[in-house]
Order: C-alpha cells, then structure tokens, then sequence
C-alpha cells in the first residue's frame, strides 16, 4: 500500500475563467453545480479498460456521450470543470443549425430547445444605414423541407446543460448508467500502446489512471492532445478584435439577424446583432485590429457603445461581455492511433456563419454510429477511418468559408479595403454586387464527397421531414426512422415491391444490420409490414431520389447511397456504408 | 479567356477608360478601378476564365 503524503499532493486546480474582466459572472444566471464523485479507481489503484473515454464535456463531448447514450454504448466522460459554460454564462456559440437541430432532436433536448430559444431565418446586413445584402432562409429549398427551423438562437450553457440533464435521464433507464460523468478530472497524461492508450487523470481526491480503446479529445482549443499525439496543423490568426455584450434592454429590434459592415455608432466598424433567450440581446463589436482586451471591455465603453446604437434613452442590464480574438485552425488528421479529434480539437473556425459549435455536434453524430456499429461487432474497424474522410473535408470547407469571411470583415489595409469598399458601394446600388458582401454564409451540413463509405449518389444530410405512419397513427419524422433502426442502416424502398424484392428485403433485414421501410403515396397498397406515407413527396425529395428507388441512410441522417433496383447494388452499397 | 480582339471599337472604349479617371485623385481612381473590375468580372461570370483573366493580368513582366 502506497503511503500518501498530503504535503506533497498539489491541490486540484479550479478550471479558471480564461479571463477576469468585469462581468464574467453572468448577471443573472445562476450556473448549475454537478458532483464531484470520487472514482473508487484512486483508492484501489486499479487500472480499468473502458470501450470509450470522452475527454471534455462542452457541447461537442457532451452531445457525443448522449448519442452513445442513446445507442447503449458506455463510455467514461471527463470534464476539468463541474458546471457549464466555460467563462461564466457566457453565450459563445449561440446561432443552431437545422442540422444541429435535428440532432437534438434525435437526442431529445429539442423541445427544450425550440421552448427557450429564438427562432430566426431572416438575415440584414447594413453598411450605413443601406441595407445591402439580406436573405430568408424559409425560401431555401435545403431548410423548407425539416420538421425544424432554419436556425433557433440560445445561449450555450442552455444546450449543454439540457444534454447533461439528458444524459442522467437515460442513465437512470439502465440498471447501470451507461455515462459514467467525472467531473472535475482533468487529462493530465497519455501513452499511446497497441490499439489502446493510457490516460492519466487528476481530481480533488488524487491522480489515478485508467484505459482506452477510444479517446475522443472534445476538450477544446487548448487541448494537449495534438502535442502528446503529434498532431499538425495548419492555423491562421490575424489582428481582428472583437467584443461580445449580452444585454436586456428596453427597446425591441425585430427578431432578424442584423450585420452591419460598417456601423457608423461603431466608428465604421463591423456589429453583429442577435436575439438569445431570457430576452437577452448578444451584441458583438469590432474592435480596432490588436485592440486591448481589458480596455474595450470596460463598462464604461460597453455602456458608451450601446447608447450609440440605441440611444440616450436606453435602460440597459449588461449580462456579460467578452473581449475575444480569433484564429481558424485544421488539424491534419482526425484520427491518430486511439484518439479522434472533434470540435475544436478538429478545426477552429473565424465566428462568422456558425460553423463552430455545430460542427462539434455534427462531428459528435458522425462518430457515435460508427462507433456503437464496431464496438457492437455489426461493421469492420476501418469504419472508424471515415470519420476522417468525410469531417476532416467538412473542417477544411468551414475554414475555406469563414476565412474568406474574415477576410472581407478584417481587410488587409491597402488594395484589400479597396476592394471591399467597391463592393460595398456596388451593392447600394446594383443588385448583383450583393452576392460579394460577405458577413459570413451561414452553415448547412455539409457533404461528404470522397468519404471510403459513401457511394457516388451518398454523402448528403436528409432533413427530418415528416409522413404519416402506414398503420395510420399520425405523423412520424426521419428521426424517428433513424432511432428506432438505432445503430443499424435505414433502407427506405419507395414505391411498388415486387415479390422478388420483399423476400430480399426480408432476407437483408434477417442477415445484414439494417431495417427496412417501405415508402408509399397516400393511395398506393403497401408490401411490407412496414410502411409509411409520404402524400406530399417530402421524403422523397429529401432523400434526393424520383420514382422507384431506394435510399439508404445512416444513423447520422445522412445518405450512404441510393440506387433503383433492390439488388446486388443494395447488398454491395451496405457492406460499404460499413467499412466491409 | 478569349484572346482574339473583341472589341467591338477598342479606341473608343480605351479613350473613355482614360476619360472616366480625368479630374480623380489617385485614391479614387483605384477605386473606380476596383468597382470597373467586380462590374466586369461579373459580366463575364464563368469562374475559370476569370481565373485564366487573373493569371495573365499577373504575369506583371
């Protein structure tokens, strides 16, 4: 028995707010507190191997635990903090993709979700006081066909404590928890072996170790995974400087999302303009390039700034603020040995679009499938691999994206202003120069175009669009579909079933992991057992596919491949979409 | 990236390039320049030839 001595132990170091301006307490918000449980592997010095170790428990790790909650995969999840919101109730990322939406609601937190937060699909953006560039996300057909909106607006620490609540949720219908959340663990060591590796964990009760099959760093931009792995990667970083106030206040903008590329309450300069929750507005302000950050922070200037923009008669509670700068940043590959990067640990994007925060949750649901499918033995190990293909191509477009939108916002001085100021000027005046403002595209989920396991039809998100259930029970969505093939492959058969193609169906269904649905119009007999409705075609379109066809889909909604006829094809298309 | 004469008059179009920067200072000539440039650019539209454009504009020797 080891003899420990409290002389020399170093006390557990509280996760420290990155920086300690004025407001970073979140007026107003109290932030929940999870439990420190001591791990019983510290006293008994016991190193256990888990399938699974999730190490950071922000909103990428987090969505990632309860997916594989969901799928009944365990997995040790490993937070430094014990709360959300890593600087204070700070918003951060705040703008949600349908397609994160969609996730969420697969994961159950959407209601929640769609009950808090804002819903938006209209876009201004202003230099001056001209409008020169808007758009209506309603009226484009990638979004219309979703069950949820183009995007709802909520502060950060809503969504990860709603999946945190979640996950204890599904942890209490097992006998076991399949989650096992340490709070307050920090990674402090790693030592790659032959298909597992070692961590090495600190916690207010002492270090203890344990084993990895598969370690996903969602720890964020300062992980230490890429030294201890020897990741590359290439980054970017620039001058611009930016800052943040979340206020109440007593004037009401409409609920749009507005952008001014120069405002002229802002000495010219950029302002991003948005409704959250609780009534809060997030405001972000540039700054003058390598602006200091204490400075601009102040409350004298955030109040200055604000009165500005809304006026004198401005009754205003600033809630929060922060000061940031910005880099993008793609790690080379996403996976090295045992660990996989998602989040920011992937790629680091400029703010501008909301490509960060949602390509975590979409790297979360891209893994936790394949995962569950290896672990479970129904798909080979080299399904792991397109994780890489098919995110690492997704970080590399988002970074293409919001760099070219940091570039307009932050133009190098010189030719660079000159050309934005044409264009600016364009705008104002003729129609076409509009489609050159760029204060940043907003994401989609993104298509995978080389990924080892898509076909050449696959790679595209399917919205979650609804149809009526065959045995006439109301209404179902994708979602729906998807969860109840849980980790397996959905094949969707639209149209008539010839015999023939049933009893392959039903043969597929006996030896292949996959469940098998039957796509009708409203009038048409039904074949299989399982069948639904798609009276408006919605599915159908959706999956990107006319007439008699099948479509099959991943557990992350999105298209392996699709083909006409139910045969060889088929067979050959699912032993693809599983690294066979 | 078409590289036969096009021009329908080429000595009248070069006078009125030269004409629509008389009496601008330096600044903003370069910025008519810029605003002639998207106009154009967006006349011709097709991405790969104003990628060649851009390639035969930079041969600056």
């Amino acid at each position: 028995m080891a003899i420990v001595s409290s002389t020399t132990e170093p006390a557990f170091a509280d996760a420290a707010f990155t920086n300690g301006y004025e407001f970073t307490q979140g007026t107003g918000y109290t932030l929940p507190e999870y439990p420190f449980v001591e791990p019983p592997d510290i006293r008994s010095g016991e190193v256990r191997r888990h399938a699974v170790v999730i190490v950071g428990g922000g909103i990428t790790g987090l969505t990632l635990a309860c997916s594989l909650a969901q799928l009944g995969v365990k997995a040790v999840l490993l937070d430094e903090d014990n709360t959300v919101g890593v600087k204070g109730a700070a918003s951060r990322g705040i703008c949600y993709t349908q397609k994160s939406l969609e996730i969420f609601d697969k994961l159950g937190i959407y209601e929640r979700v769609a009950r808090k937060g804002i819903q938006w699909s209209v876009g201004r953006t202003f230099a001056g006081q001209d409008e020169v560039y808007s758009f209506d996300l309603r009226q484009q057909s990638n979004f219309q066909l979703s069950t949820q909106p183009p995007f709802i607006n909520i502060q950060q620490f809503y969504i990860e404590g709603f999946l945190v609540e979640r996950i204890a949720e599904l942890n209490r219908t097992t006998p076991e928890p399949v989650i096992d959340m340490r709070w307050r663990s920090r990674v402090t060591g790693f030592v790659q072996h032959d298909g597992f590796a070692t961590l090495t964990v600190e916690t207010p009760a002492g270090s203890y170790r344990l084993q990895a099959d598969h370690v996903i760093d969602a720890s964020g931009s300062h992980t230490p995974f890429h030294a201890w792995c020897g990741a590359t990667l290439k980054a970017k970083k620039g001058d611009d400087r930016w800052c943040i106030a979340d206020v109440r206040f007593s004037k009401h903008p409409p609920v749009e999302r507005h952008t001014w590329i120069e405002a002229p309450f802002n000495d010219n300069r950029s302002v991003w303009q948005h409704l959250m929750a609780d009534d809060v507005w997030r405001i972000d302000y540039q700054m003058a390039p390598n602006s200091d950050p204490a400075e601009v922070s102040s409350e004298a200037r955030v109040r200055e700034r604000l009165r500005r923009q809304f006026g004198d008669d401005l009754q205003c509670e600033i809630v929060w603020v922060g000061p940031y700068a910005y880099r993008s940043q793609c790690t080379e590959r996403l996976r090295i040995g045992s660990v996989y990067f998602m989040g920011d640990t992937a790629k680091i994007v400029n703010p501008f679009g909301a490509r960060g925060g949602n390509t975590g949750v979409s790297d979360a649901d891209n893994l936790a499938w394949k995962l569950a499918a290896v672990i479970r033995g129904t798909a080979a190990p080299a399904l792991l691999d397109s994780y890489h293909d098919e995110r690492h191509e997704a970080a590399t477009q988002n970074v293409l994206v919001t760099n070219r939108t940091a570039r307009f916002l932050r133009p190098a001085d010189g030719v660079e202003r000159v050309f934005r100021q044409a264009a600016i000027g364009l705008a104002r005046q003729h129609l076409f120069a509009r489609s050159l403002i760029n204060t940043g595209r907003m994401a989609v989920a993104n298509t995978y175009t080389h990924s080892r396991i898509c076909g050449p039809t696959g790679g595209q998100s399917v919205q979650n669009v609804a149809f009526a259930w065959g045995n006439g029970a109301g209404t179902g969505t994708v979602n729906d579909l998807l969860k109840w093939a849980q980790s397996r492959l959905l094949v969707l058969v639209f149209g008539y079933l010839s015999p023939s193609s049933v009893e392959r169906l039903r043969q597929l269904a006996e030896t292949a992991p996959v469940r098998c649905v039957q796509v009708l119009g409203p009038d048409e007999p039904a074949q299989a057992k399982e069948h639904v409705r798609d009276p408006k075609g919605h599915l159908q379109g959706a999956c990107h596919v006319f007439g008699h066809a099948w479509a099959l889909l991943r557990h992350d909604g999105y298209l392996a491949a699709t083909g006409e006829v139910v045969d060889g094809d088929l067979v050959q298309a699912i032993e693809k979409s599983l690294g066979l | 990236m078409k590289t036969h004469p096009n021009f329908t008059d080429a000595d009248a179009f070069y006078e009125q390039l030269l004409d629509a920067h008389a009496n601008l200072d330096r600044e903003a000539s370069e910025l008519l320049n810029a605003r002639l440039i998207l106009l154009l650019a967006n006349q011709i539209g097709d991405g790969k030839v104003l990628a060649e454009c851009l390639s035969a504009a930079s041969q600056l020797n």
